[in-house]
């Protein structure tokens, strides 16, 4: 009777290991093999197309450390827009959640109009957005007109020091909805009673939001901040969108820039520059977690 | 110990697999598909047969899709057992992807390439079947079809004409007291001034739009480059966009920052059509390519092309720049090459390219199309004025490309000509090493 159960046990055991095959297969398929196959087109000069190609070691990576004006300028753009969004989003996101985040029919129907962008596709998004920051007739500089504010008119996408905090812009309006239901969530979850609590040891709202709220929002803001920052880093097609195919040194950022050198049929440089990419996002993301878990410590 | 050697066997199986696909990564490039397509000597065209099968035709107009449909049915009609199907692409993309797209059989039987980098790429990776000696060729204007050629050989038939120099009202134009286009740099100057009195935006220009800002710089260079080849003498590092004569060219540029509409470096192109299409400019510095789109807009103006002359009259070589492009061609991977050799023919007999060319009111480099289009008409005397093939596609490569737009871009937004310039040199020095 003992051995038959614990034969039952064992071929459970290994029916258990067979559970997480097909997703392994999935991502060693999808994820390692590309990224294998990055690393090893990273080392040639190959264009693409071409049966012949030469191995250049660790050539592509030097150029792009020393000699990449185009990427240097990309990577600074990207950075600019990820902390700009992630700042932006992230308060906005949460202070539409504490807002919103009692159930009744108004904050039901504000949370579908603050979400509804998500939904829109980017390219969408970009053909509003161009009308919005047109300067001769968009809506941003007729507004203004119309309220005697000239002096504020503005190029936007047309100003080279400013381009990417408007692409910033339309990035947090696009995306801001949707990570306030990542927030409303979290702030849903906070038990009642530690506010009562809270409440009868004669705490305010600011000092509930610093020893209640924030602590135990922590896991939502990272995923936020975490979401965030891979969306800044990938806003491909938005950017594409609003300034063309390539667009200009103002609004080119690191995927469009690994896309440019795609079509420049420099496939080992584009493989490369992919690679870094990656390890830029890996590392601004750990960054941000590990801070944002100190700062909610 | 039975469940610690499955837990063995099952990390064995996936060292197993993952190792498995690390190796065919390594493979490399060039392995795969990308041998077996990537051979430079591409197999000879089969233009008889039976015309049979669906042909793929690869293309970036949209725009011009109801147009080709049109042509696709009278195609059908002529072959029965053949079939046509579009595979439009965004151009942004085509450009892009388009190589990649049409390397195997199963997309673009016949499709199209842009004039330069992409015509030459494609030339390169063994797509185009060679149509030197095929009849399709001698339908075309043998002075027109040089961009689809390599080497002596005919790849790809450049479709159509277009001048990409600046687009008049001509209404505008008569108000403003010009009835015929400046022959030099201070008559255009002068009309600019003409036209900015008479109430109109001078000169309209999508200074937000990559694609389209750099239209305008054909013209400009036309006649102040030391040769027809200036761009891609700048590619290859034989002159240098600090050059007197482009530095001459980014002053002109900076001179006309007082006639765009204002903060032109943000407008997009469809900002200025509108602009333009409403009667509110004088000129439109993008092309004849925009006409449908003008007209698509309610205008009803009479248009002209007008494009600066930089220099004196007696020193300018040009009227104008033109360039061929939508260059079509036949995969020679296509499994069904007789009919998409036929079709090709078809849309090359002067009544189908006049059909295609009224429709979409572009012009085509077929010989002996009479077209019906009014703008076209209007335009026809161009096709046998001093025009050079548009500079700008000499640049292959895109961030070259965009290096030296942006100078342009950036002196009309305020930037000095030789910050702008030595900004654009050191790009163009790093993407030469």
């Amino acid at each position: 009777m003992s051995s038959t159960r614990s034969g039952r046990r064992r071929r459970t055991a290994r029916a258990l290991w067979l559970f997480p095959v097909p997703a392994l297969a999935l991502h060693l398929f999808l994820f390692a093999y590309p990224v294998v196959q990055a690393v090893q087109y990273a080392l040639t000069d190959w264009d693409g197309y071409s049966a012949a190609y030469d191995n250049v070691g660790l050539r592509n990576f030097a150029e792009l450390a020393t000699d990449d004006d185009t990427f240097a300028n990309a990577a600074g753009n990207n950075l600019k827009l990820t902390l700009t969004v992630v700042l932006a989003q992230t308060a906005l996101a949460l202070l539409l959640a504490l807002w919103l985040v009692r159930t009744t029919r108004a904050s039901t129907l504000l949370r579908a109009v603050f979400f509804l962008p998500t939904v829109l596709s980017s390219v969408s998004v970009a053909f509003v957005w161009r009308f919005v920051y047109d300067p001769d007739g968009g809506l941003l500089n007729s507004a203004l007109r119309a309220v005697g504010l000239d002096s504020l008119q503005s190029v936007y996408l047309g100003d080279p020091d400013t381009a990417v905090f408007w692409l910033a812009l339309t990035q947090v309006w696009f995306h801001a909805g949707q990570m306030m239901v990542v927030f409303i969530a979290g702030l849903q979850a906070i038990p009642k009673e530690l506010y009562e609590a809270a409440e009868l040891d004669g705490a305010g709202r600011l000092t509930r939001f610093r020893y209640v709220t924030w602590p135990l929002v922590a896991p939502a803001t990272g995923i936020v901040v975490a979401y965030t920052t891979v969306q800044s880093f990938k806003a491909f097609d938005l950017v594409l969108g609003l300034a063309g195919n390539p667009p200009g040194p103002a609004l080119d950022i690191l995927s469009t820039r690994v896309y440019t050198t795609f079509s420049n049929n420099q496939f080992g440089y584009a493989a490369a520059q992919s690679l870094v990419f990656m390890v830029l996002i890996a590392l601004l993301t750990w960054v941000q977690r590990r801070a944002i878990g100190r700062a909610t410590r | 110990m039975t469940s610690s050697l499955d837990r063995r066997s099952a990390l064995r199986l996936f060292g197993a697999a993952g190792l498995g696909l690390g190796l065919a990564a390594c493979a490399g490039p060039g392995g795969g598909s990308a041998s077996t397509a990537g051979s430079a000597s591409p197999s000879g065209l089969a233009t008889s047969g039976a015309v049979r099968g669906t042909v793929s035709f690869a293309h970036w107009r949209a725009e011009d899709k109801a147009v080709l449909a049109d042509l696709i049915k009278a195609f059908v009609k002529e072959h029965p057992g053949a079939g046509v199907e579009q595979d439009i692409a965004p151009s942004a993309d085509y450009q892009s992807t388009a190589l990649r797209r049409i390397r195997g059989s199963r997309t673009g039987d016949v499709f199209t390439a842009f004039r330069g980098a992409q015509f030459e790429q494609i030339v390169k990776a063994g797509v185009y079947a060679p149509l030197t000696g095929t009849g399709v060729v001698d339908r075309y204007q043998r002075n027109l079809i040089g961009p689809g050629a390599q080497d002596g050989t005919q790849y790809g038939l450049p479709y159509q004409l277009v001048f990409n120099m600046p687009l008049a009202n001509t209404d505008a134009l008569d108000k403003a007291g010009h009835t015929r286009a400046p022959g030099d740099w201070d008559g255009f100057l002068q009309l600019l001034d003409d036209l900015k009195a008479k109430g109109y935006t001078p000169l309209a220009w999508p200074g937000g739009d990559a694609a389209n800002s750099g239209q305008l710089l054909n013209v400009m260079v036309m006649n102040n480059a030391p040769g027809d080849d200036a761009f891609s003498r700048i590619e290859s590092g034989d002159a240098k966009v600090t050059d007197d004569w482009f530095l001459t060219t980014l002053e002109q540029y900076a001179a006309l920052r007082p006639y765009v509409q204002e903060r032109a470096t943000g407008s997009s192109t469809d900002a200025v059509t509108r602009l333009f299409a409403e009667g509110r400019a004088g000129l439109l510095a993008t092309g004849s390519f925009q006409m449908a789109g003008v007209r698509a807009l309610g205008a009803k103006f009479p248009f002209d092309l007008v494009a600066p002359i930089t220099t004196t009259a007696a020193a300018a070589r040009y009227e104008g720049v033109f360039n061929t492009t939508f260059v079509l061609g036949v995969n020679s991977a296509s499994k069904v090459q007789p009919a998409a050799y036929a079709f090709l023919e078809f849309l090359s007999d002067p009544e189908n390219a006049g059909a295609y060319a009224d429709g979409t009111g572009q012009h085509v480099t077929v010989e002996g199309v009479e077209y019906a289009n009014a703008d076209l008409k209007a335009l026809a005397p161009w096709l046998t004025r001093r025009t050079l093939l548009a500079p700008r596609f000499q640049f292959l490569d895109l961030d070259i490309r965009t290096a030296v737009e942006n100078a342009t871009v950036a002196v009309v937004g305020g930037k000095k000509p030789e910050q702008a310039a030595e900004e654009a040199q050191r790009v163009i020095d790093q993407k030469r090493s």
